[in-house]
């Protein structure tokens, strides 16, 4: 069922830079499969050797690294990394000379970054091999945040991480498939590929939504044919997987983009017999902390990172006070993080292993119905992607009815917007509103039945 | 710049001892911790008499990326003009800090430590100051002094002027190269956000 060659595409050696014969046949596995869906797009660990080398070095290093600060106060690489940033970054440059301490430093948000995305990034960075992310985050505004196929590579690390506190330690390699990424939308971007510091061990991003396979068995029969031992998603596509008798599960599922409600997280490891990791993930951030119950929260994962806090005014709370996570650091080379405020929220507390975010809240996933099925709040946000809205919200009510808001000057776009949401929801069923909140938006709510799956 | 001042060498190094505490965050829209307007009124009140509202207005910062440097320039300036040499000279208090103003306004697109750290800056400040107050540095006649300060600032404003262009340039670099195909093809990630 391919759509997708390798062999014929000059970009493939730029994709799998290190490609064995074998990595080839796994991807060939994944393509050729009888029961195969359509992948939709091409994508690649785009590594060079000495990089995938670096890559197995940084895994060490994470794997040990203790997430080494307490309350208020900071690491002492802190220092180093703010001069260098005022150094490197134009628009620190433009702030003068840098600050005595972190505390002095103008906290930045996603509207910075989505002014001039291109002031955030350092000088040294090379261009050419540059990568984006694509992110419309709570607020909804598109943003193209630059990375690099080393820094996508790097999550891995820390997700090792998070894995090796259960006790599980990836080990699948040549020949077989170690990460399965499930998406369950209309419209999702995938693709195979394989992991290069795991031997090659295969790497698929699917679609579980039904149009994209010829045969909607043919999902359980495909998910059992790659038998991968790592299962990633969020919590609408795992909604999804719960439904497909699949016989071979993974040692371990990973849940990102959403809140994962206790409920279905119950359910997922009744099912499939193997923890559930619901990581804290932003795309500015990368994997920032994993939920331990027994911690009451979710545990900080990158040695290089610090958190703070802060409140509306942008000042440090202390552990225990509720305010806007705010990171600093990360290991993004092409976006260093200074005092970057997520849009999220939680209280800060310290135990044994380093520091935990309780409370965190800011995600939360909802489905909507639309002429008689469900559709995820990502298929919402590509109908309203061609509109420049900074903030909106699309609320369905109990009688299924749905309503677009949007910020006053966002109204001359609403007959446009809600054209494109008619042709998901039924030419009668959305109607506009002028959205009265400011700040911070919940994009998506429902009152209808059903919609926190 | 037909009054004669001091030696040079003595204000240079005055701004090389620069106080940690004038070189501290000024406040800037309710953070940092220097109120920078109270500075300039302590030093106007050295000078014997209150500065003007006007300046005292500009003090106050709105923005980071508008006000910080300028006010940290202000701040390190309050620190030079506060020198006995300027003390002993019966200035205008109003004149002397609007002119500290305008130098800062001047010369804010160079990071304000500078002023203190480099010793190109402490003569590019120390020779401003002197000159928009109708002082040249003693030793030196009206000319030496004047194609002094235009060499020295020239060859900053070219600096800056060159960086500005680079930085602009760059910026478009990093817009092209995040809207190219292939940067939207993006690559591996074990989870996608």
């Amino acid at each position: 069922m391919s759509e997708v060659r390798f062999r014929d595409d000059p970009l493939h050696r730029e994709r799998f830079p290190t490609l064995s014969p074998d990595g080839q046949r796994m991807l060939d596995f994944m393509v050729d499969h009888p029961c195969a869906p359509a992948y939709r797009n091409k994508s690649g660990n785009r590594l060079l050797a000495h990089e995938v080398e670096a890559q197995r070095r940084h895994e060490n290093e994470v794997a040990t690294a203790a997430v080494g600060w307490t309350p208020g106060s900071a690491p002492d690489w802190i220092g180093p990394f703010v001069r260098e940033t005022f150094a490197q970054v134009p628009h620190y440059r433009a702030l003068g000379s840098p600050p005595r301490c972190l505390e002095d430093v103008a906290p930045v948000s996603r509207a910075d970054f989505a002014a001039g995305i291109a002031e955030f990034v350092p000088d040294h960075v090379p261009l050419d091999r540059m990568i984006n992310f694509r992110t419309t985050g709570t607020t909804g505004h598109p943003l193209l945040l630059p990375s690099h196929p080393v820094v996508a590579a790097r999550y891995a690390a820390y997700h090792k991480r998070a894995l090796r506190r259960l006790g599980i330690e990836p080990a699948n390699g040549r020949g077989q498939v170690g990460v399965v990424l499930l998406g369950y939308q209309r419209q999702c971007f995938t693709y195979v590929s394989v992991t290069p510091s795991m031997n090659e061990s295969g790497l698929a991003k699917l679609n579980l939504h039904q149009d994209d396979w010829r045969d909607p068995d043919d999902r359980a029969r495909y998910l059992d044919a790659l038998a991968p031992e790592i299962v990633a998603g969020d919590p609408i596509s795992f909604a999804e997987y719960l439904k497909l008798p699949v016989t071979r599960p993974p040692r371990a599922l990973i849940s990102v983009s959403m809140t994962l409600l206790p409920g279905l997280r119950d359910r997922l490891e009744r099912r499939f017999g193997c923890p559930v990791l619901d990581i804290y993930s932003l795309n500015e951030v990368g994997p920032v902390g994993v939920f331990d119950p027994d911690l009451g929260g979710h545990l900080l994962l990158q040695p290089r990172l610090y958190v703070e806090i802060l409140d509306r005014a942008g000042r440090p709370l202390p552990a225990g006070e509720t305010g806007e996570i705010t990171v600093t650091g990360g290991f993004n080379f092409c976006l260093p993080l200074l005092r970057y405020r997520t849009g999220d929220f939680a209280t800060l507390s310290f135990g044994a292993e380093g520091p935990v975010l309780v409370g965190l809240s800011g995600r939360r996933p909802v489905r909507y119905r639309a002429r008689g099925t469900w559709i995820n709040n990502i298929d919402v946000t590509h109908a309203l992607l061609p509109f420049p809205i900074s903030h909106f919200n699309v609320h369905q009510r109990a009688d299924a009815g749905v309503v677009l808001r949007l910020a006053p000057d966002a109204m001359p776009l609403a007959p446009a917007a809600q054209a494109a949401l008619a042709s998901l929801f039924g030419t009668d069923a959305v109607t506009v509103e002028v959205l009265q909140a400011a700040g911070k938006t919940l994009q998506y709510t429902s009152d209808l039945e059903g919609a926190h799956s | 710049m037909n009054q004669l001042g001091p030696d040079l060498e003595t204000l240079t190094r005055r701004l090389a001892d620069t106080p940690p505490d004038f070189m501290d965050e000024p406040r800037v829209a309710g953070s940092g911790r220097v109120a920078v307007a109270a500075l300039v009124n302590d030093l106007a009140a050295m000078h014997g008499g209150p500065a003007p509202f006007a300046v005292l207005a500009q003090c106050e910062g709105q923005s980071q990326r508008g006000d910080r440097n300028r006010l940290a320039v202000i701040m390190i300036g309050t620190w030079l003009l506060a020198d006995p040499w300027f003390l002993a000279q019966q200035l205008d208090p109003a004149t002397l800090v609007e002119v500290l103003a305008e130098v800062a306004e001047e010369l804010a697109a160079t990071p304000a430590h500078r002023f203190a750290a480099d010793p190109e800056r402490r003569d590019e400040l120390a020779r401003t100051v002197l000159d928009r107050l109708g002082f040249r540095p003693a030793g030196e006649t009206p000319e030496q002094a004047t194609d002094r300060l235009a060499a020295i600032s020239a060859t900053e404003r070219r600096r800056l002027l060159e960086a500005s262009r680079s930085a602009e340039q760059r910026a478009r670099e990093i817009r092209e190269a995040l809207a190219r195909k292939v940067a939207q093809e993006s690559a591996d990630k074990w989870t996608r956000e």
